[in-house]
């Protein structure tokens, strides 16, 4: 039996405005570039935790969310590595598949699902960055 | 000889305290291992590079100027420049290149001194040890000995290092890097020879002013700095890269990340707790 994901609030936004300035192509994020990702045209996605992988060389979220349609799209949201998480306060535990979560991500550039996480927001209201390297959000 | 009771009680009570602090040695809250005072310049500790990506530099202590371009002889120039202006095109795709770093490999010498992650520095007798907690990286500096002719040098990651101190500056000297282990894709040969000026300018502040000299592809020595601020307490984490997403685009040679994707909507099971 489907389950419906977190339904109601998970439009995805797209905004088309402001330059990142500090986000580069070629900035490094410990392993990898960020060019792989759309600095410019973030997005917001709300959905229900499908899994959390909290390994090196980072960590991934995988995402369920329903678009308008209640067509249900999953997410592979990249985010820092588990050493600059758990320097600006996430811990290993603190995500857990089925929660209820936002993200703000950069997405991929190919349109694949998927994105480099900005800001994440928890089923409890916290809200945490992806760490410095990673940048902030240009959207609310 | 003979003692008397008390002493012999006073005796026991310090070879027993002795066996103790052996064996239980620096577990004990305030004792050092033997030495280890001796040893210690100040270095040990962990570090962060200075300035951090989001941090404002603080007016007092002086940021490094940005590494410049290497003195590469004429000859190698173009080849280096292809490679960076294939760089910036694999990033322009959205597709950078699928570099050793990328497929979990450590960058080796002079890279793993970017200090892209917290590094830890351990004064021991006759050692300076520096761990860089991307990669689990460890150079080991060996103090006060000659080093080893170039053409000995077995080619690795972090090479063969030796120091000395000079009044508060360490001085560094590093042969041995494999061909392949290349900072910002220069490359270099194996009479490559890392000249390090490690200098504890505050109790809180190092700088690691960097030569490279290499007389088969640069035409002069190639100097940078990088600094580094003390980060109290830190307790450094361990970097296993077993969970790599990142694949070669076989196509276009490029990165790209695996997505995984689910085909229900349906939330698993919850965690077992």
């Amino acid at each position: 039996m489907r389950t419906p994901v977190s339904g109601t609030s998970n439009s995805i936004r797209r905004v088309g405005f402001g330059l990142f300035a500090l986000l580069g192509a070629g900035l490094a994020l410990a392993h990898h570039s960020f060019a792989m990702y759309d600095n410019e045209h973030q997005v917001k996605v709300a959905g229900t935790v499908m899994g959390f992988d909290w390994n090196n060389p980072h960590v991934y979220i995988e995402l369920a969310s329903s678009d308008e349609h209640g067509e249900t799209k999953s997410y592979t949201v990249e985010c820092a590595s588990p050493g600059i998480l758990n320097r600006v306060g996430w811990k290993f535990n603190m995500i857990k598949p089925g929660d209820k979560i936002t993200v703000i991500i950069a997405p991929l550039k190919t349109g694949e699902s998927g994105g480099l996480l900005k800001q994440i927001t928890l089923a409890d209201g916290r809200v945490f960055s992806n760490g410095g390297p990673a940048g902030k959000p240009n959207i609310q | 000889m003979c003692y008397s009771r008390p002493r012999v009680r006073t005796l026991a009570r310090a070879l027993g305290a002795l066996v103790i602090l052996t064996v239980t040695g620096s577990h004990v809250p305030g004792l050092a291992a033997p030495g280890a005072a001796a040893a210690d310049r100040g270095l040990t500790g962990t570090w962060n590079r200075y300035p951090q990506i989001d941090e404002t530099p603080d007016p007092k202590l002086p940021v490094p100027p940005p590494v410049g371009p290497p003195p590469l002889k004429p000859e190698y120039v173009a080849a280096w420049e292809a490679q960076q202006k294939a760089a910036k095109e694999a990033d322009a795709r959205g597709q950078p290149l699928f570099t050793d770093y990328v497929q979990c490999l450590p960058d080796g010498m002079p890279a793993m001194m970017v200090a892209m992650f917290p590094m830890e520095v351990l004064q021991t007798p006759g050692q300076v040890t520096i761990v860089q907690e991307a990669y689990n990286q460890v150079r080991r500096i060996y103090l006060n000995e000659k080093q080893i002719p170039i053409e000995d040098a077995e080619p690795g990651y972090w090479g063969h290092s030796v120091g000395q101190w000079q009044g508060d500056t360490l001085l560094v000297d590093t042969v041995g890097i494999k061909e392949k282990v290349r900072f910002r894709g220069v490359p270099h040969s194996d009479q490559m020879r890392i000249h390090e000026r490690i200098r504890l300018v505050t109790p809180d502040f190092i700088e690691d002013r960097i030569t490279v000299e290499d007389p088969v592809y640069l035409t002069q020595p190639w100097h940078f700095a990088w600094a580094y601020k003390r980060l109290p307490h830190y307790k450094m984490l361990e970097y296993v890269c077993d969970s790599n997403r990142e694949y070669k685009d076989p196509q276009t040679g490029g990165t790209r990340l695996r997505i995984d994707q689910h085909d229900s909507g349906a939330p698993p099971a919850a965690a077992p707790k």
